[in-house]
């Protein structure tokens, strides 16, 4: 039974108003007494720190639930979510080192993680801070930019293509596979979309087959060529191979793009917290670490229940899906006082933007430093900004959080 | 209750008592120990509670799993008693611990 204020809730995340401030949802949600059971998707969803912590962290609690329904209710499983007749999608995206569990998830994520360390990523610094130079660079006679497709929208995807070996000048097309292949996983998707998707899927293979040829044939100090002598050596199969180099390429992109422009956009509309940081640079890290926290930009995740499990005070049956809202977590007052307020010093600062667990992200590294590297380059370069557009629009949806567009002013230091 | 003291990179001290059964990531995050970050909250996936043990009691821990030793690769300047807190179990075995925390995880 839900309680009278849980059926006051409205939960609508492809309406104008939840794109607006869904926090005030997630905040609704989060007073109730046990989690707030979204009927239309059949899933229980957790808003307090505690609940999506212990959920994220319990190794019951997996990310897809074939393990326990049988080949037929696997089937119509897919075809319920459209899944289905889509053999490179099947191949490559559905099946990859985010989807998999046990085992196989191990030994992909082993590979993976020495590449994204720290020290590897710090590496990549001064890359980074030439590309956003000579993007700024080709911004410089603008008063006004849409921060988010005119610069964001570029940083993300170049600097990843340029981790694995991609050339630059086919980063375009690295961006536009992605984006039809990432778009494919949100809610009310067509027929359309899904021939797109996989079209995109085919070519994004087909492309990463000449590269992987290439290395083969000479190997580069990049991580593709790395990734094929994992292969030789026996660590993932060819497979596994292009599917995480695609995974690679898309799992921080448009996150990373989202989170650029709601981290300026909460700089705006905090200009104190904005000057403070201009004053005390070395505030950097903990305000990048704030930026994920206060709008994180993959705020909902789902995991399901292998075994019986107690998740809030209340006992759920094996088979439960849970959704795990990252993004209400990050404002629960049990953790984060004031947790409205952006506040670029605030420390210890324990968020869950980057998930918990063992599908912890394995970009974040390189997702903060890009962060670092931009504001630090835009607080340097430009005196002043500010928000032309007030109240900028944000994406609609429960999978991703960030503005459309971010429309600033700015002037050269 | 296990008496732990954990001694951060500039010299402080924080003392703590921790219950038998709690990780000793648990415990330095209760105790507020900034540098233990732990950010993928206790599954062996990030490598950011790195701590360094005293040989002594390095010796009456519990030898890692394959998984903590594959990730205390990538840790920052790791030792030969390094391990990571999320994955040491705190035993009566441990009361009076001192567990020596690195400057920064990243």
């Amino acid at each position: 039974m839900q309680t009278d204020s849980a059926s006051q809730i409205i939960l609508d995340p492809q309406s104008a108003a939840f794109a607006v401030d869904p926090h005030a949802v997630y905040s609704a949600m989060r007073r109730l007494s046990e989690p707030y059971f979204w009927a239309s998707a059949d899933t229980w969803m957790l808003t307090k720190v505690a609940d999506v912590e212990a959920v994220a962290l319990n190794k019951t609690m997996l990310r897809n639930n074939e393990e326990f329904i049988d080949d037929v209710d696997r089937k119509a499983q897919q075809r319920a979510i459209n899944f289905q007749d889509m053999p490179y999608h099947e191949r490559f995206v559905q099946v990859n080192l985010l989807e998999s569990e046990g085992a196989t998830h191990a030994r992909l994520r082993k590979v993976v993680f020495r590449e994204f360390t720290p020290a590897m990523i710090a590496r990549q610094r001064p890359a980074i801070q030439a590309f956003v130079d000579g993007l700024l660079e080709g911004l410089s006679d603008r008063d006004e930019i849409d921060f988010v497709g005119d610069f964001a929208a570029h940083v993300p995807g170049h600097i990843i293509g340029r981790v694995l070996g991609v050339p630059d000048e086919d980063a375009p097309k690295l961006r536009h596979w992605s984006e039809e292949v990432v778009r494919y996983f949100d809610v009310g998707r067509g027929d359309a979309d899904k021939a797109r998707a996989e079209l995109a899927t085919k070519e994004f293979y087909e492309y990463l087959l000449i590269l992987v040829a290439e290395r083969e044939a000479a190997p580069q100090e990049d991580l593709l060529s790395r990734l094929v002598a994992y292969r030789d050596a026996g660590q993932l199969s060819q497979d596994e191979l292009i599917s995480t180099a695609m995974l690679i390429l898309m799992a921080g992109h448009g996150s990373t793009i989202d989170v650029l422009g709601s981290g300026l956009h909460a700089l705006l509309r905090f200009p104190d917290q904005h000057q403070k940081l201009r004053q005390d640079p070395k505030l950097m890290k903990t305000a990048v670490q704030e930026m994920f926290r206060y709008e994180s930009p993959l705020p909902y995740f789902h995991r399901f229940a292998t075994e019986e499990t107690e998740v809030g005070g209340k006992v759920f049956p094996a088979g439960t899906r849970f959704g795990l809202l990252y993004g209400a977590a990050n404002r629960d007052p049990a953790r984060f006082e004031n947790p409205d307020l952006f506040d670029v010093s605030r420390s210890p600062n324990r968020h869950l933007a980057f998930g918990g667990g063992g599908h912890f992200c394995l970009g974040n590294h390189l997702a903060r430093l890009d962060m670092d590297v931009i504001f630090s380059t835009l607080n340097a370069r430009f005196s002043e900004i500010g928000l032309v557009d007030a109240e900028p629009e944000y994406k609609r949806g429960l999978s991703v959080r960030g503005p459309k567009a971010l429309h600033i002013g700015w002037k050269r230091a | 209750m296990i008496k732990l003291t954990f001694v951060q990179a500039d010299g402080t001290e924080i003392g703590t008592e921790a219950a038998p059964g709690l990780s000793l990531m648990q415990a330095a995050v209760n105790a507020g120990v900034e540098a233990i970050a732990a950010e993928c909250g206790g599954a062996c996936a990030c490598g950011t509670c790195h701590c360094v043990l005293p040989q002594k009691w390095f010796d009456r821990t519990p030898a890692p799993q394959d998984d903590e030793v594959d990730m205390l690769e990538f840790v920052i300047e790791p030792q030969s008693t390094s391990r990571l807190s999320c994955q040491v179990v705190v035993t009566e075995e441990m009361h009076g611990m001192v567990i020596n925390v690195p400057d920064s995880q990243v």
